[in-house]
C-alpha cells in the first residue's frame, strides 16, 4: 500500500530526470528528439521558460550540446539529453566540456544498438561507449538510475558533481527506466542541497595579477569558476593548455593541467561512491546490477528469500567511477558475483573482472527483451 | 572621459601568420573594428575556430575568447549569447572568427544562427582550402583551382555561404576583399548589428593558395568576379527581432501556468483494492485506437485504489499506424520488475495488436489461468487460457474497443474497483464515457469471470 498520497503523481523516469534538473537549478536546455529519451526534451521545454530558464529545440545533437556547453560558459546549469545515436554525434563536444573544465549534464537514455539500432527496443550497451568516449581515456562520472526517483535524484546528484568537478557528467538511463510511467511519491524523494556555481572573486590567482581561468594550486583542486562575458577576463580552449588558457605544447605546465583533469576526479571518486546495498548475512552469492536490471534483480532477490535462501544485492548508482570500496566492501563470504546485464557482452562485468580477478564473477546478458527474474536466479548459487 | 581604446590586440602583437596571408588584414580590420566600436573589453567575446586563423584568440588582450573545436565556434557562439541575451542583463557581443574549412564543417550551426537571429558575428576567412593541414580543397574552393587535392583542377562549383546566409534570413550579410580599407568599418557595422550578421572576407593562403594555385591579389579578384559573387554590404535589413527579445516576448505565462498546474495534479487515495497478488494486463490493439490511453486510465484508477503499478508501451518507430501495445502492471507493493513474464489478463481489439504479441512471444506465455477478451472478429488459436469472444469493435466502436474491452476486464475479474475505472472513463470521454460504462455492463458476463476466479 502507497503512504502519503497525496503527493502521489503519475511519472516516467524522463519527466523525473527533467524535474531533478529544474531542482537542481538547470536554467538552460537545448534539445533533439530522440527516441527513447524525447519525454526529456518535451518535460523541459513545458516546463523550463515558466521558470524563467530557456529550453529550445536544436537543429542537430551536436550542436545541443554545444549550446548547452556555451550557455555554461557563460554561467548557467546546462543539460540536454539523447539516446546512442546522438550520443555518438555528442562525443565532441563532450570531451570539449571535459578539457574547458565546463559543468555541463547529459542524460543519455539508451536503446538498442548498434547505429540507428531498434529506437524503442531497450538495452544497456552503451557503458563503455559513455565511459570511454575520451581521447586519453579521462574518466566521464556516470550515475545510472533505476526508477522515477532515483532518475530525479541522480539527475540532481550529477548537476552536483558537474558544478563540483567543473566537468561534463551523464545521467544514463536506459529506454525502461526513461520511458515506463508509475505512481511517484514525491515524499520519498529526499531533501536535496542545491549548489551555486562557486565563482571566482574579483582578485587575481595568477603569477601577475591576472585571473587564470584554470588556476590550481594541486592537481587535484578545481578551478575557480570565471564566467565567459563576466567582468574578468576569460581564456578558454579546448587544446592542449596552460593554466591562464593559452595553446601550449609539452610544457610542464599544460601537461599538469592534462593530469589534472583526471586527478581533481579520482581525488575525488570515493565521496561519488553510491549503491543501494541489501547484503544479507551468509549469503555466498551477491547480484550487482545497475538501471532497470536492478529492478529485475531486486524482484530475483525476493523470490530468492522468499524460498529462504541467501543472496545479497548491490544496486549500482554511481556507475563511473567504479565504487570499488562499497563494491569490495560487500564482498565478505560472497563465492560468486552475477551481473546481470541488457548487453550480450557483458560491458559492466567486464570492468569489474579487472578490479576483482581473485572472483567467480559471471553475467547474465541478453539483447531484443528484458532479462527476466527466473534468468538471474539460474545463475545464483 | 571614459578610457579610450585604440587597439584591443596584446602589446608588441607578433602575428603568426605566413608573411603576405589574408588572416592578418583580418585581424588587424577586426580589431579597427573593436576600436571603433570603443566597448569594454569584457563586453567583447571571440569565439575562434581550428585552423590558422585559429590562432587568433592569442592576440587579443583584456577581451574573453574561447577557442573552440572544428567547425562548432558558432554552435558554442550561439549557446554564449542565448545565455547572455535571454538570462542576463548584459550586452556582450559575441563574434564568431572562423576560416572556409570551418565553415563548411559547421554550416548547419551558421544556417540556424541566421534563422534563429541570434546576436552573434560570423566572420569567415574565406582562403579557398584548408592551410594548416597542407593545402587541400575545401567547398569553397572556385572552379578549376589547384590544391594539394584538387590536382587537375577542382571540378565541384564552389559554395557561396552569403547566399546560404541571405536564405537563411540572416539580417546582415557582407563579402569584402581583406584588403579593402572599409573593411573595418564593414566589420563594426556588423557587430553593431542587433542580430545575427555575417561577413565572408576574401583572403589569399600565400603558402598553398599562391604557390600551388597561383592565386595572387588580381587573381583573387578575377575569382571573384567569374563566382558571381558582389562585393559589399549585400543585406542589412531592419525587420527581424533578435532572438532574445523574440524569445522573451513570447513567453506566455498563462500557458506555462496551465501546464504547471497540470503537471502537478496528484492522485488520491478514493478507493480500496482487494488485489491479492501482483497482476499483470495487456491490451493490444492499433495505433490511433486509445490503446495507451485506456492503460493510462487503468493506471490512474489503479494508483487511486491505493495500489502501486507501472506502464509502458510499444508501438512501431511510426505513431499513429500499425501495432499499438501497453502493458499494465498493479500490486499491493512496489512493483519491483517492470516485465510481464506471464499476463494475467489480455484484451486483444485487433488484428494489428495480435500480430505483434504473437511475434513478440508475449501470448506465447499465457497460462491456463489468463484470461484473454478478444474481439469476436479475430482468430485466435493455440493459445493457453480462458479465452472470451466479445463484440468489441461492434460494440464500442474502434477507437473505443480498447477502453471498453479494459472496462469488461475490470468489472469482471475486479483487478481495480469498478466505481475507480469508471469514474476514469467518465473524466476522460464525459458525456460519452456513461454510454461506453453501459454498454462495458451489458458485455460483462458474471459467469464468466466467477468461474475463471
Amino acid at each position: 500500500m502507497t503512504d502519503f498520497l497525496s503527493n502521489v503523481r503519475i511519472r516516467s523516469g524522463n519527466q523525473m530526470v527533467a524535474e531533478g534538473a529544474l531542482r537542481a537549478g538547470c536554467k538552460f536546455f537545448a534539445g533533439y528528439p530522440i527516441t527513447p529519451a524525447s519525454g526529456i526534451y518535451k518535460t523541459m521545454i513545458d516546463m523550463l521558460p515558466g521558470k524563467g530558464g530557456v529550453a529550445l529545440s536544436a537543429p542537430d545533437e551536436i550542436s545541443a550540446l554545444a549550446y548547452c556547453v556555451g550557455a555554461s560558459l557563460r554561467g548557467q546549469k546546462a543539460m540536454t539529453a539523447t539516446s546512442g545515436p546522438g550520443w555518438a554525434l555528442m562525443t565532441e563536444t563532450v570531451q570539449y566540456a571535459l578539457m574547458t573544465e565546463t559543468p555541463v549534464v547529459i542524460a543519455m537514455v539508451q536503446r538498442l544498438g548498434p547505429s540507428t539500432g531498434g529506437a524503442t527496443q531497450n538495452a544497456q550497451g552503451d557503458v563503455l561507449l559513455v565511459e570511454n568516449c575520451t581521447s586519453g581515456g579521462y574518466t566521464i562520472p556516470v550515475f545510472t538510475p533505476s526508477n522515477p526517483v532515483e532518475c530525479y535524484e541522480l539527475t540532481h546528484l550529477a548537476f552536483t558533481w558537474s558544478e563540483l568537478l567543473r566537468t561534463p557528467v551523464v545521467v544514463m538511463l536506459d529506454k525502461e527506466v526513461g520511458m515506463t510511467s508509475e505512481d511517484v511519491d514525491y515524499m520519498r524523494i529526499h531533501d536535496l542541497t542545491t549548489l551555486s556555481r562557486q565563482r571566482i572573486a574579483q582578485s587575481g590567482n595568477g603569477s601577475n595579477g591576472n585571473v587564470d581561468t584554470y588556476y590550481f594550486e594541486h592537481p587535484e583542486d578545481v578551478p575557480s569558476f570565471v564566467p565567459v562575458g563576466g567582468k574578468i577576463k576569460t581564456t578558454v580552449t579546448g587544446s592542449a593548455h596552460n593554466k591562464a588558457g593559452r595553446l601550449q605544447k609539452n610544457s610542464p605546465e599544460t601537461l599538469e593541467v592534462l593530469y589534472h583533469l583526471q586527478k581533481k576526479i579520482d581525488a575525488n571518486a570515493n565521496q561519488m561512491e553510491l549503491v543501494k546495498r541489501d547484503v544479507e548475512d551468509g549469503a555466498r552469492t551477491l547480484i550487482v546490477s545497475y538501471g532497470i536490471t536492478a529492478r529485475t534483480a531486486r524482484e530475483a532477490v525476493r523470490r530468492i528469500r522468499k524460498n529462504a535462501e541467501k543472496v545479497s544485492w548491490l544496486n549500482v548508482l554511481s556507475l563511473f567511477p567504479v565504487p570499488e570500496n562499497k563494491l569490495r566492501n560487500s564482498l565478505h563470504g560472497i563465492e560468486r558475483i552475477v551481473i546481470p546485464e541488457e548487453n550480450f557482452g557483458g560491458q559492466y562485468r567486464s570492468v569489474i573482472e579487472t578490479l576483482f580477478d581473485d572472483q567467480d564473477i559471471v553475467g547474465v546478458n541478453k539483447i531484443g527483451s528484458m532479462i527476466t527474474p527466473d534468468e538471474i536466479i539460474a545463475e545464483v548459487v | 572621459m571614459p578610457q579610450q581604446y585604440e587597439t584591443y590586440l596584446v602589446d608588441g602583437v607578433k602575428f603568426p601568420f605566413c608573411k603576405g596571408c589574408g588572416h592578418t588584414h583580418s585581424v588587424r580590420h577586426l580589431d579597427k573594428a573593436l576600436a571603433i566600436l570603443q566597448r569594454d573589453p569584457t563586453g567583447i567575446n571571440l569565439v575562434s575556430d581550428i585552423g590558422c586563423i585559429g590562432l587568433v584568440d592569442a592576440l587579443f588582450s583584456g577581451i574573453h575568447t574561447v577557442h573552440t573545436t572544428h567547425g562548432r565556434s558558432t554552435a558554442f557562439g550561439v549557446g554564449i549569447e542565448l545565455a547572455d541575451g535571454i538570462l542576463h542583463d548584459s550586452d556582450l557581443k559575441t563574434i564568431v572568427i572562423l576560416g572556409d574549412g570551418g565553415a563548411t564543417i559547421g554550416l548547419l550551426h551558421i544556417v540556424h544562427a541566421a534563422l534563429l537571429n541570434v546576436d552573434v558575428t560570423v566572420i569567415v576567412c574565406n582562403n579557398y582550402l584548408y592551410g594548416m593541414t597542407g593545402g587541400q580543397h575545401s567547398a569553397f574552393t572556385p572552379y578549376d583551382m589547384v590544391t594539394t587535392t584538387t590536382p587537375s583542377g577542382n571540378i565541384i562549383p564552389p559554395m557561396d555561404i552569403c547566399s546560404v546566409a541571405q536564405s537563411c534570413e540572416a539580417g546582415f550579410v557582407a563579402r569584402t576583399l581583406a584588403t579593402d580599407k572599409n573593411l573595418a568599418g564593414v566589420l563594426a557595422k556588423a557587430i553593431e548589428y542587433p542580430g545575427f550578421a555575417l561577413v565572408e572576407i576574401m583572403e589569399i593562403c600565400p603558402e598553398y593558395g599562391l604557390k600551388h594555385g597561383g592565386i595572387d591579389g588580381k587573381k583573387l579578384k578575377e575569382s571573384i568576379k567569374e563566382q558571381n559573387k558582389p562585393l559589399g554590404i549585400l543585406v542589412n535589413r531592419q525587420d527581424r527581432t533578435e532572438f532574445s527579445v523574440q524569445y522573451n516576448n513570447s513567453i506566455d505565462t498563462e500557458a506555462y501556468e496551465r501546464l504547471k498546474k497540470k503537471n502537478e495534479f496528484t492522485i488520491k487515495k478514493e478507493y480500496t483494492s482487494s488485489l491479492e497478488r501482483q497482476a499483470g494486463v495487456v491490451i493490444a490493439g492499433t495505433a490511433g485506437e486509445r490503446v495507451q490511453l485506456s492503460s493510462y486510465l487503468l493506471l490512474n484508477a489503479a494508483i487511486a485504489s491505493g495500489l502501486h503499478a507501472t506502464q509502458k508501451n510499444d508501438n512501431p518507430v511510426t505513431q499513429g499506424s500499425g501495432f499499438s501495445i501497453s502493458e499494465v502492471i498493479l500490486n499491493q507493493d512496489e512493483v519491483y520488475y517492470t516485465g510481464i513474464e506471464s499476463p494475467d489478463y489480455v484484451v486483444i481489439t485487433s488484428n494489428d495488436g495480435l500480430r505483434e504479441i504473437t511475434a513478440n512471444g508475449l501470448l506465447s506465455r499465457c497460462t491456463d489461468e489468463t484470461i484473454l477478451l478478444v474481439d469476436a472478429s479475430l482468430n485466435i488459436e493455440g493459445v493457453k487460457g480462458r479465452i472470451k469472444k466479445l463484440p468489441l469493435r461492434k460494440t464500442f466502436g474502434a477507437d473505443r474497443a480498447a477502453v471498453g474491452g479494459l472496462g469488461v476486464c475490470v468489472g469482471g475479474a475486479g483487478i481495480v474497483p469498478r466505481d475507480a475505472f469508471e469514474r476514469e472513463i467518465e473524466k476522460r470521454f464525459r458525456e460519452e464515457g456513461k454510454k461506453i460504462i453501459s454498454k462495458i455492463y451489458e458485455l460483462t458476463d458474471a459467469k464468466f469471470f466467477s468461474e475463471n476466479a
